[in-house]
């Protein structure tokens, strides 16, 4: 190990570069998944909170554009173990230089998820606006959504960065402003209670309604498995890159060390000790990578946490397990980055030592 | 102790060595003196096992080349090699340049050959600190942590001022005469002259 961390040391540029390579391809995996972790992550906890059963329109491609019919709540109540059943509308609008904002109608009995940090919870044609989108308003009192004047009865503040840069009303006016009357009914149920019988349940009562748990939501959630997929094809890509930045740069150190490596073999050194060399100048390269890449990672995902021109809608997740999922892809890659130069490294001919293969 | 018997080699269609008949014996210092070009290194790297020959035997001590299983281990046991250019890694001090042929090698084993070197205080150097002489010695301390039975030369002194070259000729000389073999190829043939036996060789044969 001393023996590699002292060739880094004397191939200083190609070391750089191969560190550069790597941080920028760790931490492009470290944002795109943490982020679209952070995006999964805050709709979930919007749809989990009071809700173990979700109801949304039947035969629809997205939640966007549920209508359910919010009289079928009372219906719902009638059934057995089911304890709080809420109703949300999900919507978004301009709002003077902004060009997109989450509203939120919601039922009365879910504004008490909101926790309030000023005013009061809103009555009709009034709005209670998220702590980051109120650092963002110009006016403070008064907002327009489609054409029509609200007056801020309060502010709040959520974890959930979706709500916390967003607008809640109550569920009348949100239905008035996008016709409809519910995107989706979130039901949540006792815990002694048998969910799949209550689903069954809450099914009989319409056939234009689609009843599931929560956690069979988010797992089915389309927009959820693009939002994964996509996160997942630009971190292979990165992958490669940094794979290939490993490959092509360590391969040129190789050609450039040729005589070292040949004196190795010719003095009987084995293979696989030559090649264990690389691998593990390879891997301290990777450690040093990894963790230039997580604190990099953070510092990036604290400014966009804290941007107001993304109104804390894009909010990364860094968790524990993700932290160590991406050690072992970088790993990964240092290690396959490494075995080709590094066989080609073992394969040295020592004779090209001999008047420099001038026989 | 080396027995090589109709060792012709080919490289492509070009003829490098024809039908070599050589043997080398314990303690004896061996001088292959020929032009560029002639062969001589080629034969060299057929005799220090780096090179296979298109056909012909080879034995070691009795034993055929093609019988060794761990070629690698043999090498590192057995032979000892000093190029025309030192190639010591210039990352490494001189010590652990001489570690990296015998990781085991000991404090004392590596300053008694550096003493008899006469390079005792350069063990913490770089290559890039010491002089072009001092480099080819510590190439040769390198060749002989591991006391090799045998010690092959390709142009030791190509490098070096007529000082050094004959100090390096000194070494093998005492090298040989504590029973190392010493088989050198050069085409200095004033130095070829302090060897035991000098092969000329020519056109890829010995003459």
């Amino acid at each position: 190990m001393y023996q590699s961390i002292k060739a880094l040391k004397a191939n200083r540029l190609k070391t750089l570069l191969i560190y550069l390579s790597l941080t920028f391809s760790i931490s492009a995996i470290f944002l795109i998944t943490s982020i679209s972790n952070g995006v999964i992550s805050m709709y979930s906890s919007i749809l989990k909170s009071d809700g173990d059963i979700i109801v949304t329109q039947a035969r629809i491609s997205d939640t966007f554009f549920s209508n359910v019919d919010i009289n079928i709540i009372s219906k719902i109540n009638e059934i057995h173990n089911v304890k709080k059943t809420s109703a949300i509308i999900v919507g978004a609008t301009p709002i003077e230089h902004l060009p997109i904002v989450a509203v939120y109608g919601v039922s009365n009995n879910r504004f008490e998820n909101y926790s309030l940090l000023s005013g009061i919870y809103p009555k009709s044609n009034e709005v209670l606006i998220g702590n980051s989108l109120r650092e963002s308003l110009q006016n403070k009192d008064f907002i327009a959504i489609a054409n029509k004047k609200f007056k801020v009865s309060g502010t709040f503040e959520s974890d959930i960065g979706f709500e916390n840069g967003g607008i809640v009303l109550n569920i009348e006016d949100a239905g008035m402003i996008f016709n409809k009357s519910a995107s989706m009914i979130m039901i949540n149920t006792a815990i002694e209670a048998d969910t799949n019988k209550i689903i069954e349940n809450v099914k009989l009562l319409s056939e234009d309604i689609e009843v599931k748990s929560t956690t069979s939501f988010v797992e089915n959630y389309n927009q959820f498995k693009i939002i994964k997929i996509s996160a997942n094809v630009i971190s292979v890509v990165a992958f490669c890159m940094g794979l290939l930045g490993v490959i092509s740069i360590m391969s040129l150190t190789i050609h450039q060390r040729q005589s070292e490596f040949g004196i190795k073999r010719a003095i009987g050194i084995p293979m696989r000790r030559i090649v264990l060399q690389i691998i593990q100048e390879s891997s301290v390269l990777g450690l040093f990578s990894f963790v230039s890449a997580f604190f990099i990672s953070n510092i990036i995902l604290y400014f966009i946490k804290n941007s107001t021109l993304l109104q804390g809608y894009v909010n990364g997740e860094l968790t524990l397990s993700l932290t160590l999922y991406i050690f072992i892809t970088t790993m990964l890659m240092v290690t396959v980055g490494a075995v080709l130069p590094a066989l080609n490294a073992s394969k040295t001919d020592p004779v090209i030592l001999i008047q420099g293969s001038k026989i | 102790m080396i027995d090589i018997k109709n060792v012709s080699h080919l490289y492509g269609k070009d003829l490098a060595l024809k039908d070599i008949n050589l043997s080398i014996k314990k303690g004896e210092f061996i001088s292959l003196n020929g032009e560029s070009g002639s062969g001589k290194s080629t034969l060299l790297s057929i005799l220090s096992t780096l090179l296979k020959p298109t056909s012909g035997e080879l034995g070691f001590d009795g034993i055929n080349y093609q019988d060794i299983n761990n070629i690698d281990l043999f090498r590192q046991k057995n032979i000892g090699f000093i190029f025309q250019f030192h190639y010591l890694i210039n990352y490494l001090t001189v010590k652990e340049n001489i570690q990296i042929a015998n990781e085991k090698a000991t404090e004392a084993e590596i300053n008694e050959i550096l003493s008899l070197l006469n390079i005792y205080d350069m063990v913490n150097k770089f290559p890039n600190e010491i002089s072009g002489g001092q480099r080819q010695r510590v190439a040769i301390a390198r060749a002989l942590i591991n006391k090799p039975k045998v010690i092959f030369a390709d142009e030791p002194t190509g490098n070096l001022d007529s000082k050094n070259s004959q100090n390096v000729f000194d070494i093998f000389r005492g090298l040989a005469l504590g029973g190392t073999s010493v088989v050198v190829a050069t085409h200095d043939k004033y130095l070829a002259l302090q060897s035991d036996k000098i092969y000329e060789v020519k056109d890829g044969r010995i003459l």
